[in-house]
């Protein structure tokens, strides 16, 4: 070895890979075995991340058909028909009312005077749970029924004080809209609904595994304010009140009663 | 001076190289896509858009991944050379997936609200204050800011008039942008996902990433360091025996000023330059000489061996260092000469 200490080779094969000019046998046979090597390694990366993620949840949104409710409106809590249904318990089941979007604010509805309405949107579906997102473009989404008499008055029946572990969700995403429709990387868009009048919903996985879904109201029963807004999408823990409203549970909460895990 | 600048130079190389990263990154989308959506039975199947979302990202993050292991790839062989080729318009495409996962995600996760989806994107998750609820989306949007401005000045035309160190220090951004990516992921898709094979993926890529980076890069410090204690005190510098120069080949010196040089031979005649490629940096030293010039091993950019000068129809030049035979041995010269200056170099038997 006659070169200085510290000289190196800088290559010593006689051939080089040179964009421009013809490819040497030396390169064409390593990319020979290379490129579909690296192929198979990009369609096993694309498999084990999408094989692996969770199970996004049951909820479908039923964009495909116009879904027709008739039913008692009601505005407080949030929005919603009460329809008669003999599957649901007490024949009555909730069918909340949302915009297209994440506003609701924008379905301007008439008071809470106990009438009877038909309205006409897309269904939202999870399990027992319906929601029906009203296409605010549509003019008469909302058209005066007459059967007023059909209904009794809602049933409130208070089922004690209870703290809860879980995330608080937004009903659209949740009930089918986005799937999956939890955790941190949906955090800002259940957020976001929820800013815009959504009602926001309790997720609570008992120790047994059963879920159970609560809507969240003030402790008198009305709309939830922003002041959840930090919390949502979180693990958090909640002591308040839980009350069955109809066919749905409702979970009385202050905002200072809410502790993140 | 300087290039004559096309929008892109192509070849049959480039154009192969860019339809293998389309099928690749095609085969990669698909089959995400279609795993995803039969990954849950009927009842439970993901949102498409959300899926596209999700595969757009880890494309996205797949492919910087590999960009930025190419480089010390083809440090480590020659043999990753071609795809280091056209490593420019891959991280261009690295942009626009990146791009299409950030206008698509704050579409569907932000748009139609109450708020504007750019403001949503920075309040609607508020936990600033906090170390694990950290919003991931500001990470995200850090690094598409910086995939952006890369992407933005990857022709040569910005190298050129950026001037090479600016552009440079603009490019080595491209590490911020991976790791403001990792934390991206981790703050986000691995606070959500329960699966363990995500963490370990991730983890597996910036691994990989960090030592091949340490691996050559200590390689290369041990190679400056190489003539450190060498004295020059006539000016001059034994380098080896012309023997040792393979033939339309070169040697290296790394010079105890710390710039390296690279010594070529062809046939009888022994001449150095510098061995920064004018293009990007690119190891001239690791090139060959191909019809009479060196000849770049990155992306075959040419010089004359006696003045470092492009051979027309181009301009471009680099320092030559003088080069001379002494009791058979190659001498070079310390200081360089100006770009483009006709060396002092050394035929071998025709001098006595
Ligand atoms: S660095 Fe691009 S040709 Fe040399």
């Amino acid at each position: 070895m006659t070169l200085n200490r510290g000289v190196y080779r800088g290559r010593a094969d006689s051939d080089m890979f040179i964009g421009w000019a013809k490819t040497p046998a030396v390169d064409r046979r390593f990319l020979v075995a290379a490129l579909p090597t690296m192929l198979a390694g990009v369609a096993g990366a694309a498999y084990a991340v999408a094989s692996n993620l969770d199970d996004p949840g049951a909820g479908a949104w039923k964009t495909g058909a116009l879904y027709r409710a008739t039913g008692v409106l009601a505005t407080r809590p949030y929005p919603m028909l009460r329809v008669a249904d003999a599957t649901a318990p007490d024949g009555v089941r909730s069918v909340l009312i949302v915009a297209q979007g994440k506003c609701t604010s924008a379905l301007k509805l008439p008071a809470n005077d106990g009438r009877s309405y038909a309205v006409a949107g897309a269904l939202i579906e999870r399990g027992a749970r319906r929601m029906i997102e009203v296409p605010l473009m549509l003019g008469d989404w909302l058209t005066p029924a007459d059967e007023s008499a059909a209904l009794p008055p809602p049933r409130i029946e208070p089922l004690g004080r209870k703290t809860l572990a879980g995330q608080i969700m937004d009903t659209k995403c949740f009930f089918g809209v986005m799937r999956p429709s939890r955790g941190k990387t949906h955090k800002a868009c259940a957020s976001l609904c929820i800013r815009g009048g959504i009602p926001p919903s309790f997720w609570a996985k008992g120790r047994d595994g059963r879920e159970s879904v609560l809507l969240m109201t003030d402790p008198d029963g009305g709309p939830l304010g922003e002041s959840i807004l930090p919390f949502i999408a979180d693990p958090v823990r909640i002591d308040g009140e839980v009350f069955r409203v109809d066919d749905l549970l409702q979970f009385r909460v202050a905002t200072h009663a809410i502790a993140r895990i | 001076m300087g290039h004559q600048y096309k929008a892109v130079q192509w070849n049959v190389a480039k154009i192969v190289y860019d339809l293998y990263c389309l099928a690749a990154l095609a085969a990669f989308i698909g089959i995400f896509m279609t795993v995803g959506l039969a990954a849950h039975p009927s009842g439970h199947r993901a949102d498409p858009v959300v899926l596209l979302i999700r595969a757009l990202g880890t494309a996205a993050f797949l492919m910087l991944t590999i960009v930025l292991a190419i480089g010390p790839l083809a440090r480590l062989s020659p043999r990753f050379n071609p795809m280091l080729y056209n490593r420019r318009h891959f991280g261009v495409m690295t942009f626009l997936v990146a791009a299409a996962h950030f206008g698509l995600a704050t579409f569907w996760y932000h748009a139609s609200g109450p708020l504007n989806p750019f403001v949503s994107l920075l309040v609607s998750n508020p936990l600033y204050q906090s170390a694990e609820g950290f919003p991931f989306e500001v990470f995200g949007l850090a690094a598409f800011a910086i995939l952006f401005v890369m992407a933005a000045t990857s022709h040569d035309y910005w190298l050129n008039n950026l001037s090479a160190p600016v552009w440079k220090a603009l490019h080595m951004l491209v590490y911020a942008a991976f790791g403001l990516l990792v934390l991206h992921v981790a703050y986000g898709a691995l606070m959500t996902e329960k699966s363990a094979i995500y963490p370990a993926l991730t983890v597996a890529a910036f691994a990989i990433v960090a030592a091949l980076h340490l691996w050559t890069g200590l390689r290369e410090r041990r190679r400056d360091a190489g003539m450190r204690g060498v004295s020059a005190s006539d000016g001059w510098i034994d380098v080896c025996a012309p023997a040792d120069i393979p033939d339309k080949r070169a040697v290296i010196a790394p010079l105890p000023s710390g710039e390296r040089v690279a010594i070529f031979r062809d046939g009888a005649k022994i001449c150095a330059m510098t061995n920064a490629c004018r293009h990007q940096n690119g190891p001239l030293g690791e090139g060959c000489i191909k019809d009479g010039a060196v000849t770049c091993p990155w992306h075959g950019w040419q010089y004359r061996p006696e003045d470092g000068v492009s051979p027309p129809p181009y301009t471009e030049k680099i320092a030559t260092y003088d080069t001379r035979l002494s009791a058979g041995r190659v001498f070079v010269k310390v200081r360089p000469n100006a770009p483009g200056q006709r060396s002092q170099f050394i035929m071998m038997g025709a001098a006595p």
